[in-house]
């Protein structure tokens, strides 16, 4: 089966212009699904990269759904919405109805089950009920029972983040950590956070990874040499993926 | 290495102790895949401009970085790490305490895990050893550390000279004043010794311009060792609150259970005192995750109220605020403990997912006064001879009310509390008790 490559932005970055022709292009190259960055208040489980890009066009934009509705007029893949529920709990109907009529499929909340543990059920039955897809987030420190548990309620795939923060490369065995997953899931298994270099994805997709979410690399790319940059990058990504099917 | 460990089964054999090597387990135990709740990760402060996780990446060795955020419920022990574990000391004796029993007039029995009888006379040993082995590993020619009470400096002395490797350490002032004897041994073992707030740091530098007499804390040295670690390009060896360190101190919770089924018995109720908590999770954790045993009871020092006082939020480990954020149960980074004697239970911070098994109610708290706890020292010494850390006699102290509460109640509960670390180096507080 085709392998699938997400490939996350923060929305809006670095300009307009250059964000919509990304998506454009990175639609054209081969990203199966786009998690398009909403700046939360904190990104606390970011690295400092994707937080800088945060503040970036937080200092720039004022209406993310504006953008979020352009990206759509660019692309007919899934568009997943990615915030942190810290940030948008106290209005989180009205967050979800707003991202859904702008063009989002679906949306993901890194601190969803690390910070609301107990609550967690109640807020994936009220995206499914505002006709959203809740991409789960999931990670290593999160204990195995409930890792199974939360995989059935996790569409279109279960998101796993293999290392603390994004962009930061810490010493982790991902074939040994993926293989564990997949016995504990039935579903699709999406590898990223912190996977860095061609190494790191043939090692994620080798022990059975069904994808690979790409976001810093991109952003660390468009950093140093632009938009043609960060396309690069996708090209380069596709061809690993494409080695996989 | 397997032909080695097989030689010294042998030799057990020859006197009639052939299980004992075989306590000694071929894995560590990880508690997060059995936790209720996911644990929250580490992270940097929301004004951060740079990266601690990545900054670890450069000052602790990379495979014990690996360990420290790996998911795997079991950790492979290198077979060269259980040779050293037997060399320095380990299995471990589990012991039960008739004498203490019959003193306390209770129904219960009582077992004790006595890991004073490693060769550096503590638990903090079991993670050194695979710390310093995993850094000469990556080639490293030193490690660097700090202390308070003595027992981990001691610990990471010894283990980098079995490893052929140099140690630094930086040692709590008031403790390398108040405890030569800690001192002299670290020295012994080939360690080189700094009294902290110290001259040869920026951060300690610092803090002696602030105060040139600073009795110094557990904060202000692990921050001068982290800054000298980086600096100079060492490794930097991590005494207790982290996962890995947990993961390490399995082994006395391993072995435990080894022994007990050996003996054909289960303990009902698992103690041990807790300064950052790695003693107590190693010896509890494997129980816990076993289901063995229906309480699990932690104990802290009454002058230092960080189950009664502590709030569970994101904080530093270290004062200077170098090492990423944990979320964790805690007094804050800037707390100064009173200067009590049980230096090792002076720290403003509570292992994650010790935090968390606190706050689900799986892990129990009491909280005992130097007082109170010198009086369970006396008595446990009078009755089974051994002199306990002041430490480790919170744990007895806890053990005494449990069994008390079972000869109230008429019930005979098996009542098992890990014994960290003998007390033989801290002569000077039993003779400042007992002048009290």
């Amino acid at each position: 089966m085709k392998k699938l490559l997400v490939s996350y932005m923060t929305i809006g970055y670095p300009n307009e212009e250059d964000y919509l022709n990304f998506i454009k292009k990175a639609d054209e190259l081969g990203t199966d699904v786009f998690e398009l960055g909403y700046p939360p208040d904190f990104a606390k489980y970011d690295g400092p990269l994707i937080r800088k890009s945060y503040s970036k066009v937080k200092s720039v934009f004022k209406n993310f759904s504006e953008l979020i509705s352009k990206s759509r007029n660019f692309t007919e893949k899934k568009i997943i919405v990615l915030t942190y529920l810290e940030s948008v709990q106290n209005n989180l109907d009205e967050f979800l109805e707003n991202v859904r009529s702008h063009g989002a499929d679906g949306v993901l909340f890194p601190d969803l089950l690390v910070d609301f543990p107990e609550s967690y059920s109640g807020y994936i039955k009220q995206i499914s009920e505002k006709r959203l897809e809740p991409v789960i987030f999931v990670s290593p420190f999160v204990p195995d029972r409930l890792i199974s548990e939360v995989s059935a309620l996790s569409r279109p795939f279960l998101y796993y983040g293999i290392r603390p923060t994004t962009g930061i490369v810490t010493p982790v065995g991902i074939g040994t950590l993926v293989k564990r997953v997949k016995n504990l899931i039935d579903n699709r298994l999406i590898v990223g956070f912190g996977l860095k270099g061609d190494d790191d994805i043939r090692e994620a997709l080798s022990a059975g990874a069904d994808g690979v979410a790409v976001g810093t690399a991109y952003i660390e790319a468009f950093e140093a040499v632009g938009l043609k940059g960060a396309l690069d990058v996708v090209k380069k990504v596709r061809n690993i993926l494409d080695e996989f099917e | 290495m397997q032909q080695k460990i097989h030689r010294v089964t042998f030799l057990y054999l020859k006197v009639n102790f052939f299980a004992m090597i075989e306590f000694i387990p071929r894995y560590w135990y990880n508690i997060v895949p059995d936790l209720s709740r996911p644990l929250p990760p580490p992270r940097d402060p929301e004004d951060s401009n740079f990266s601690r996780i990545e900054l670890l990446n450069s000052i602790i060795p990379k495979e014990v970085l690996r360990q420290q955020f790996t998911a795997e419920r079991y950790v492979k022990i290198p077979d060269d790490v259980i040779e050293l574990y037997s060399l320095a000391g380990r299995p471990t004796p589990l012991m039960r305490a008739k004498n203490f029993e019959e003193a306390l007039d209770t129904p219960a029995k009582i077992y004790f895990k006595y890991e004073g009888a490693t060769h550096s006379g503590s638990h903090k040993i079991n993670t050194a050893i695979p710390q310093a082995y995993f850094a000469k590993e990556e080639g490293v020619e030193r490690v660097v550390t700090e202390t308070g009470a003595g027992q981990w400096g001691t610990a990471v002395a010894l283990a980098a000279s079995l490893m052929k490797i140099k140690s630094t350490v930086f040692m709590v002032r008031v403790s390398y004043e108040q405890k030569p004897g800690r001192r002299t041994m670290m020295n012994l073992y080939g360690a080189e010794v700094y009294a902290s707030p110290s001259e040869v740091t920026e951060y300690g530098r610092k803090e002696l311009r602030k105060n040139p007499s600073n009795p110094g804390s557990l904060g202000i040295a692990m921050s001068e060792a982290i800054e000298y670690a980086i600096n100079k390009g060492y490794r930097y060896l991590v005494g207790s609150v982290m996962e890995v360190v947990l993961l390490h101190q399995s082994v006395i919770g391993l072995e435990a259970i080894n022994q007990f089924d050996y003996i054909g018995e289960t303990p009902d109720v698992l103690i041990g005192c807790v300064g950052g908590g790695s003693n107590f999770a190693g010896f509890s954790y494997p129980f816990i995750g076993s289901k063995r045993g229906s309480r699990y009871i932690a104990v802290g020092s009454s002058e230092i109220k960080k189950f009664s006082k502590g709030v569970y939020e994101y904080d530093f480990p270290d004062s200077a605020g170098l090492l990423p954020m944990l979320k964790m149960i805690t007094l804050g980074k800037d707390y100064v403990p009173p200067p009590i004697y049980s230096g090792g239970l002076r720290y403003h911070g509570l292992a994650p997912t010790l935090s968390l098994l606190v706050r689900d109610k799986t892990v129990e708290w009491m909280e005992f006064s130097e007082t109170e706890i010198y009086e369970a020292a006396k008595l446990f010494a009078r009755t089974q001879g051994i002199v306990p850390a002041p430490e480790s006699a919170h744990a007895i102290m806890a053990a005494i009310k449990v069994a008390q509460e079972a000869r109230e109640k008429k019930e005979r509960p098996v009542i098992a509390f890990n014994l960290s670390g003998h007390g033989l180096l801290d002569l000077s507080y039993y003779q400042k008790m007992e002048a009290k």
